[in-house]
């Protein structure tokens, strides 16, 4: 195991059910690394996602992640290994019926905080990072699309993850929003957080040129390119 | 949890739990309404057995304070609700009221003799117990004879323990349509949370931290629900009271708290039960689940 590894994954077989998804997986990725995950619709970006953030257990191989062993991950480990991770989901956005603090709060809460004081501060922290601080006491449904998925990425902050999982994080935004929200994930990477981002904006990943893994044919491919 | 309770603009969620508590309270109804019947059909069925009558017929010549000791004799004995003494005197008064002439006036002498009227306690009131106490009785050399009406009380004991029988199936069923009811009603409920739940698992929150707050709602529900039913069953009873006054013979105040204990009791049990269980399911339920 090299110490700056987050992600390693060896051999690793991936099924959603009984049907075989994703094939020998090996894949490694380090602190600090920013890396796009691409792959057709059905592919097993989402899959592969899915067992490292233990959603799905590996039926065979090795695979560690955020020193979590995925072999021998039990049921009652699963949430502190999800603190460790940053989740950004198309399908994973904010709680509609509470300001964006009442979110903050709710995710702090949830995975073990207690000092009001500490909250304020990480709030304001992670708020500062995606320079939305002043929308604190805001509804979700009164910023941008933009400004929401900034807001998603401030909660994905908040435990300090080793890495943020990003599953088409600017699927429904502008592509002027999309590369905001692209450089923010950049600027992350770049103080230590790795980011593992799936899309199939391929101007995105063009622009943005970092290691590139594809799903394909039930294939992992570790530093594919584009055309 | 105030943040679980969410803000002034909870809406939704305060719709749908006020739909739930109403749902639930409207089954707890007709549970509750159950229970007060079956309260008044066992003190119906116990009025009914407390006043099947045993004439025991003194021997003629014997003396007023034998009869009396008699009496307190039975009075005390465990079988026995109540006594009336009637002399042979009350008896011929009574018989002339009855007939509307004087009867011992036309004889010349009074042919009655005097007798102990006996109400059974209710749980005694069937033929086996009483066979067993006219036994006892028979050995008394003061009573002539124990007058009472067999058959008559092996009718009312019958009827009732089919009504009885009858009322329990229907409960039993009743219940089992309520669990289900309120079952179905809040695991409809969590469904509409189902996002926020697994949104909770996503973040990191621990399956106990995630169920807790479901689980003092669902609680808190079950009781509100419970008290709701509460105040619509003594709205009935109040009013069931005041076009049938005769209900008031039945009326037993702890008995019926000890249904509306039971109304909060179900209400929260069933209630807390299904919330659990219902959580507990979506939290065993992967992404792609949520979707079907």
């Amino acid at each position: 195991m090299i110490g700056d590894s987050i992600i390693k994954l060896r051999g690793v077989d991936v099924y959603q059910q009984k049907h075989l998804v994703l094939n020998n997986v090996d894949l490694q990725i380090d602190k600090g690394e920013f890396v796009f995950l691409i792959g057709q619709t059905g592919s097993g970006k989402s899959s592969l996602l899915k067992i490292i953030y233990g959603d799905l257990h590996i039926a065979s191989g090795d695979g560690l992640v955020a020193g979590f062993d995925l072999k021998k991950l039990a049921e009652k480990d699963i949430p502190y290994l999800r603190r460790k991770l940053g989740i950004v989901f198309q399908d994973f956005q904010l709680l509609t019926d509470r300001t964006i603090e009442e979110n903050l709060i709710f995710v702090m809460k949830a995975t073990g905080w207690t000092d009001k004081k500490l909250i304020t501060e990480r709030i304001y922290d992670v708020l500062d990072k995606v320079g939305l601080r002043s929308k604190l006491k805001k509804m979700p449904h009164e910023l941008s699309g933009g400004e929401q998925q900034r807001i998603v990425i401030a909660r994905a902050l908040l435990n300090d993850p080793e890495i943020i999982l990003a599953d088409e994080p600017t699927g429904n935004l502008d592509p002027d929003t999309s590369e905001e929200i692209v450089i923010l994930l950049k600027q992350i990477s770049q103080g230590g957080t790795a980011v593992l981002m799936a899309s199939h904006d391929y101007h995105i990943i063009r622009t943005f040129p970092s290691r590139i893994i594809k799903c394909e044919g039930g294939k992992v491919h570790e530093d594919a390119t584009i055309i | 949890m105030e943040e679980f309770e969410g803000s002034a603009s909870a809406k939704k969620t305060k719709t749908i739990y006020i739909s739930t508590v109403i749902s639930i309270a409207l089954v707890l109804l007709m549970t509750g309404l159950l229970g007060l019947i079956l309260v008044h059909a066992k003190n119906l069925s116990n009025y009914v057995k407390e006043n099947i009558v045993l004439n025991i017929i003194v021997n003629d010549g014997a003396k007023e304070v034998d009869i009396r000791a008699l009496q307190k004799q039975l009075d005390a004995n465990p079988y026995v609700l109540k006594t009336q003494y009637v002399s042979k005197e009350l008896a011929a008064r009574n018989l002339t009221k009855e007939m509307g002439e004087d009867f011992v006036d036309f004889l010349g002498y009074n042919p009655l003799l005097s007798s102990i009227d006996i109400y059974m306690k209710a749980e005694y009131a069937n033929n086996d117990s009483i066979n067993a106490f006219t036994k006892q009785l028979s050995k008394n050399p003061l009573i002539k004879e124990v007058i009472y009406q067999k058959s008559l009380i092996d009718m009312v004991n019958q009827n009732i323990r089919g009504i009885g029988l009858v009322i329990l199936a229907f409960a039993f069923i009743l219940l089992i349509i309520a669990i289900a009811l309120i079952n179905n009603t809040i695991r409809l409920a969590i469904y509409s949370q189902r996002f926020l739940i697994k949104s909770m698992q996503l973040v990191g929150a621990t399956k106990n931290f995630i169920r807790g707050p479901f689980m003092t709602y669902g609680i808190l529900h079950g009781f509100l629900a419970g008290l709701i039913a509460i105040i619509l069953l003594l709205g009935i009873l109040y009013l069931a009271q005041q076009q049938v006054p005769e209900i008031l013979l039945l009326r037993n105040w702890f008995e019926f708290s000890l249904v509306f204990a039971g109304v909060i009791g179900i209400g929260i049990l069933i209630s807390g039960l299904s919330t659990y269980f219902a959580v507990s399911k979506f939290l065993r339920l992967k992404i792609y689940d949520l979707y079907r």
